[in-house]
């Protein structure tokens, strides 16, 4: 039988519960599934949609056997023009349990590759994995996309990083840091001096209920046509994306607007992020999405921040591309880490980012571009 | 498929699979090479393309289930080429 890459349809469904069941039976990451229902939960595709996602499925004489993710939608380019791209994600193939089916990872990603050539991939776990390995042979342009992150409650940081705990030394070294409080006073030590070196924010934070009433879709459409042009590659920011990206209903992102003299600066879209073995019992927050002129970087980081310490939150990461937003994160006591989040693009986009080492320091990707949105909060 | 065609092939499979050229025959598949994974089938569609000069489609990948049909499938596209 030949293997028809074809839009996931509601007939697929049953096929789609037994190839994912097939995966669980093989022992792979249990919440690694293709998407059961044909129908995206998230940004469905309608008539006048900007952004929307579509699934496909590779079917081998009625049997699935893998399928992808394509989400469309509008970026920024360097050259001011807006186009349409694609971001391929959560791509699976049987073929990770069943090397008799090693042919479909790669049938899934040309499949892609045609149906929109402007294509790029966020996320992927680091470049061990075995997609981000095919992006770098097919010679994708690629690079890390930073990772920061603000360690509100160290006590609580240090008794549950799994990572920092590779050994029994540093065990026993993180528990005397943890339970002594040098952990804490390490750390508001260094955010104090953080703080002295920091600009002084100016801004008024006030939380908003969603993108969805006009003065909040108004304001934010104001930053995006002021604002893009720090940005070489960039999401389409404006008050319609954000409403259909960051909806009222099915997530618990929330919004924060920082403002100045009344009128609104900056924002950035904020969320627990789901329980993960990695971090323990810490609540974790992150800073999903933000944008504002440079000047008021510090003062959009600040307000989300800010609303995040609030909560109770133990620690608070993003991952942020655009340098100057890093700076921003830096001054605002977040400490760079190391970064599995890679962004690479296909030949045919990386020809419109062109030359790439000098548009990546001012594009700005975040996790809100990557595969984690709305899953992980 | 010609032996000319088929060897061409059963040499490139050496090399990325890392089994001597020998050892392949055309009934060779992924369920018979060890190496011959999802990355691997991978770099053996860039290969096929670097060393025959051939685009290959999706529809032209998903027949190259063993290398004898890979063989044909070069063939197929250099003859429509031509």
């Amino acid at each position: 039988m030949a293997i028809v890459i074809q839009p996931y349809r509601p007939e697929h469904e049953l096929a789609v519960a037994d190839f994912n069941q097939r995966l669980r039976q093989a022992g792979e990451d249990q919440n690694m599934v293709f998407y059961r229902w044909a129908e995206p939960r998230w940004l469905p595709r309608t008539a006048d949609s900007r952004i929307y996602n579509e699934f496909f499925v590779a079917v081998d004489g009625g049997i699935v056997r893998g399928g992808y993710a394509l989400k469309t939608q509008e970026f920024f380019f360097p050259d001011g023009k807006i186009r349409s791209i694609g971001y391929y994600h959560h791509p699976l193939s049987e073929g990770i349990v069943d090397k008799a089916h090693a042919i479909v990872g790669t049938l899934l990603l040309r499949d892609a590759m045609q149906r929109a050539t402007l294509l790029y991939c966020l996320g992927m776990g680091g470049y061990d994995n075995p997609l981000p390995r095919m992006l770098v042979r097919l010679g994708w342009a690629h690079c890390l996309v930073p990772f920061f992150f603000r360690v509100v409650n160290p006590g609580r940081f240090l008794r549950n990083m799994h990572t920092l705990r590779s050994s029994p030394l540093r065990n026993v070294v993180l528990d005397l840091a943890a339970y002594s409080g040098a952990g804490w006073a390490g750390s508001k030590l260094f955010q104090g001096y953080r703080a002295m070196l920091a600009p002084k924010s100016s801004a008024d934070c006030q939380e908003v209920a969603s993108f969805e009433d006009s003065d909040s879709a108004r304001d934010a459409g104001a930053i995006w046509e002021k604002a893009r042009t720090t940005c070489s590659f960039t999401a389409v920011h404006d008050g319609e994306a954000l409403r259909v990206l960051y909806p009222t209903v099915g997530t618990h992102l929330r919004r924060i607007f920082a403002k100045r003299n009344g009128t609104t600066i900056g924002w950035a879209v904020v969320g627990e992020r789901r329980k993960d073995a990695k971090y323990g019992n810490m609540r974790v927050a992150s800073v999903v999405d933000c944008f504002a002129l440079p000047e008021d970087h510090f003062a959009v980081v600040s307000c989300a921040t800010r609303a995040l310490e609030r909560e109770g939150f133990d620690l608070i990461l993003t991952n942020q591309s655009h340098e100057a937003w890093g700076r921003a994160f830096k001054a605002a006591g977040y400490l760079p880490g190391p970064s599995n989040f890679l962004f690479a693009a296909s030949k045919k986009l990386a020809e419109l980012l062109a030359p790439f080492a000098e548009v990546r320091p001012r594009m700005h990707l975040t996790r809100a571009d990557g595969d984690g949105l709305p899953a992980n909060f | 498929m010609t032996a000319s065609t088929f060897e061409q092939v059963r040499s490139v499979a050496s090399d990325i699979f890392g089994v001597p050229a020998e050892k392949i025959t055309a009934e060779s598949s992924p369920e018979t090479i060890e190496n011959w994974d999802s990355m691997q089938h991978l770099n053996l569609v860039l290969a096929v393309e670097e060393k025959f000069g051939v685009q290959l489609d999706p529809e032209d990948i998903e027949q190259m289930k063993n290398i004898g049909a890979v063989a044909k499938v070069v063939e197929k596209l250099q003859s429509a080429s031509h």
